[in-house]
């Protein structure tokens, strides 16, 4: 859904980038320099005598003027004729000649009336009537190659050119016996000619060779010179009809110079460069390009946003599921503690009044007293089991309160002292003065510490060291954990001893119930997973690895106030 | 000084014998026992104890339950109670607190000694 509306989205925002382009470009095309003409009562009537002006564009000469190929009549000259007609309200009738060789033949055989680009020579002017030059094109001359020091027509000689049949430069360089002249019917196959090597250079208009060469995709060719005399584009009318010079003149000479840049630019433009690089494409384009590439990179942060809550919801779900497994083994083994310990209780009770009994009428003399002595031990070990039970399932009971965590790790330390001392086990303790209060009940965080620590002395056996240390650190990613997030800040306090470590196999069922590595008797397997079944009634962490020193690592985590 | 009755109400027949015999040994106390939750009524309108040792968590009815109807009679008011259970947790306590709230609550298995001074405490006061 939310990827469909971001496509839909991107659409819209394209739509409105091309919009903003096309508008852009339009406006120059809006805003158009003509002011009207007065013609002579005399040119009106010649006008009106002559309905229909032949007029024979250049076939190939892009982008002065072409003919596409639907046979459309373009380029910048195709403009001025039809402001030419507007203005003077006539209509040309558009001929399409075969090259430029042959609209020179019919229009001295009467068969055009008008030329529209042609550049004036005295030759020509003995069949042509020419207006005013209406646009200027730099000359030039293209190879395939490097030519260096071409600065002239004249540095042409020994090279092999390329001419138009019957253009400027043909009639120009063929007054110099030395050039090797290769004439071709259009500037296409001229220029094709010098990119395959067939000749060594093309001399025409550039803005003609430049849009040529992109046409074609004759990549290899490149500008070797520009030449001296820009060439100067008239109209040219038979000389028949040279009326219609001067009217074509007053007309042309109403085009402001702002609308004949317009037209220059339109065309010039398009015929410089490839349609992807105007400037609405490129706007459209850089603007698409952008919202692509944002686009992108939000899909792929969203991915990974998604990846992660993905995991962290399936982390949350696994976590739940052994919660709740746990919950529901805590429940049966609570409900089968509560039987058990009633009915363990009462036989016990019998058990101690009856030892009790026996110790004040047997003499002691006897030796029974030791055997009730035996029995009051056993009945209180069993009674110990019990008390476990009832712990491992009745520990919901919390009586919570701020408590100073240096306060309960001294008490428990005090507590384990004389076993300590029995088994010449040191302690080094670093708390930290000013750890903050945390909410627990101390008597049951106590009864956690007295716990590690007990299991620290059995690990070391005798002579050993055991470190206590305490800080508030940052809770990181990869302890796993339902109670912290990843940065979050936790009291935590470790408890390392220089024992042997625990084996892997060990660690897997550390906090299993009834686990237990104790010799029979001596511990009822509960003492872990009552310690952490406590801790996390505190919302902490309890978790036992190897210290990288050797030797068994506690952490305990808790949780700071404020911290969520 | 004349001897202390106390009643003993435990299902446990066995239990109830080892209580009485430990606390008669002693000579301060005359002890009767009774293994049946209901029958304690009538035995403490016979016996006039001043003191009853109650087991919670007995068939028929429980410790509370007895102590409740006892403290109806204006005649038996001076009863002390000290209730025994095998299980003791703090929502247990919590739910009977109404009736024993205020007496001693002790839990099994408890040593003759400590019995003898929670009862010489609760006849004190």
């Amino acid at each position: 859904m939310a990827f469909k509306q971001i496509f839909l989205r991107l659409i819209q925002y394209f739509q409105c980038f091309f919009i903003v382009g096309l508008l852009l470009s339009a406006q120059a095309e809006a805003e158009v320099g003509i002011t009207p003409i007065n013609l002579s009562p005399d040119e009106q009537t010649w006008l009106r005598e002559h309905p229909v002006i032949r007029l024979a564009p250049d076939p190939n000469f892009a982008p002065i003027e072409w003919f596409n190929q639907h046979g459309d009549y373009n380029g910048i000259t195709s403009d001025y004729v039809r402001i030419l007609e507007e203005l003077l309200g006539i209509q040309f009738e558009i001929i399409q000649g075969s090259s430029w060789k042959d609209i020179l033949e019919k229009v001295k055989k009467g068969e055009v009336d008008v030329l529209s680009a042609i550049i004036r020579s005295t030759d020509r002017e003995q069949y042509l009537a020419f207006t005013e030059p209406y646009f200027v094109a730099k000359r030039a001359l293209f190879s395939n190659r490097e030519l260096s020091g071409i600065e002239g027509l004249d540095d042409l000689e020994g090279h092999k050119i390329a001419v138009v049949h019957g253009s400027w430069m043909d009639e120009t360089l063929s007054g110099k016996p030395d050039m090797l002249i290769n004439r071709f019917q259009d500037l296409s196959t001229a220029l094709t000619a010098t990119s395959l090597g067939v000749t060594d250079v093309t001399g025409s208009a550039l803005d003609a060779m430049a849009f040529t060469r992109s046409r074609e995709g004759l990549t290899n060719l490149q500008i070797v010179g520009e030449l001296p005399n820009d060439l100067l584009l008239s109209f040219a009318v038979n000389k028949n009809l040279s009326p219609l010079a001067g009217i074509l003149d007053k007309a042309l000479a109403a085009i402001s110079p702002e609308e004949a840049s317009r037209i220059r630019s339109r065309w010039i433009e398009v015929a410089e460069t490839h349609f992807w690089e105007q400037p609405v494409y490129q706007y459209s384009a850089l603007g698409l390009l952008t919202l692509l590439l944002t686009a992108m990179a939000a899909v792929v942060v969203w991915n990974r946003t998604l990846n992660a809550r993905v995991q962290e919801r399936s982390k949350q779900l696994y976590e739940a599921e052994m919660q709740l497994i746990q919950a529901e083994k805590m429940e049966s083994v609570g409900r089968l503690s509560a039987g058990v310990a009633h009915e363990v209780k009462n036989p016990l009770a019998i058990i101690q009044m009856g030892a009790d009994y026996l110790k004040d009428v047997v003499s002691p003399a006897d030796g029974v007293h030791e055997v009730i002595a035996d029995i009051e031990d056993a009945v209180q070990r069993a009674d110990r089991v019990i008390k476990d039970l009832l712990d491992f399932s009745h520990n919901d009971e919390l009586q919570l309160r701020p408590e100073d965590l240096n306060v309960v790790v001294d008490e428990a330390l005090r507590m384990v002292a004389h076993e300590f001392v029995r088994r010449n086990i040191t302690t080094q303790v670093q708390l930290s003065a000013d750890n903050p209060p945390v909410e627990m009940d101390a008597n049951k965080i106590q009864q956690v510490f007295i716990n590690m620590l007990m299991n620290a002395a059995q690990a070391i056996g005798k002579d050993g060291k055991v470190s206590i240390s305490c800080a508030t650190v940052e809770f990181e990613g990869d302890e796993n954990s339902a109670m912290f997030q990843p940065g979050e800040s936790v009291l935590r306090l470790t408890i390392t001893d220089n024992g042997p470590g625990i084996s892997k196999d060990v660690l897997e069922r550390l906090f299993d119930p009834f686990f237990t590595t104790k010799p029979v008797g001596e511990g009822t397997g509960l003492g872990l997973s009552v310690s952490r079944n406590i801790m996390e009634l505190h919302s902490g962490r309890l978790a036992i690895c190897n210290a990288p020193t050797g030797g068994a690592l506690v952490i305990m985590d808790f949780k700071l106030r404020g911290e969520s | 000084m004349s001897k202390k009755r106390i009643l003993v109400v435990d299902d446990e027949v066995a239990l109830t014998r080892m209580v009485k015999l430990n606390l008669e040994r002693t000579g301060n106390y005359e002890v009767r026992t009774e293994n049946r939750g209901p029958m304690a009524i009538p035995a403490a309108i016979e016996f006039r104890p001043d003191l009853i040792l109650l087991d919670v968590m007995m068939p028929g009815m429980t410790g509370d339950e007895i102590a409740a109807k006892l403290r109806e009679d204006p005649a038996l008011s001076h009863i002390k109670y000290i209730f025994v259970t095998a299980i003791v947790t703090k929502a247990e306590t919590d739910s009977m607190s109404a009736n024993i709230g205020g007496n001693v609550f002790l839990a099994k298995p408890i040593k003759a000694q400590e019995l003898i001074d929670a009862i010489e405490l609760a006849l004190r006061d």
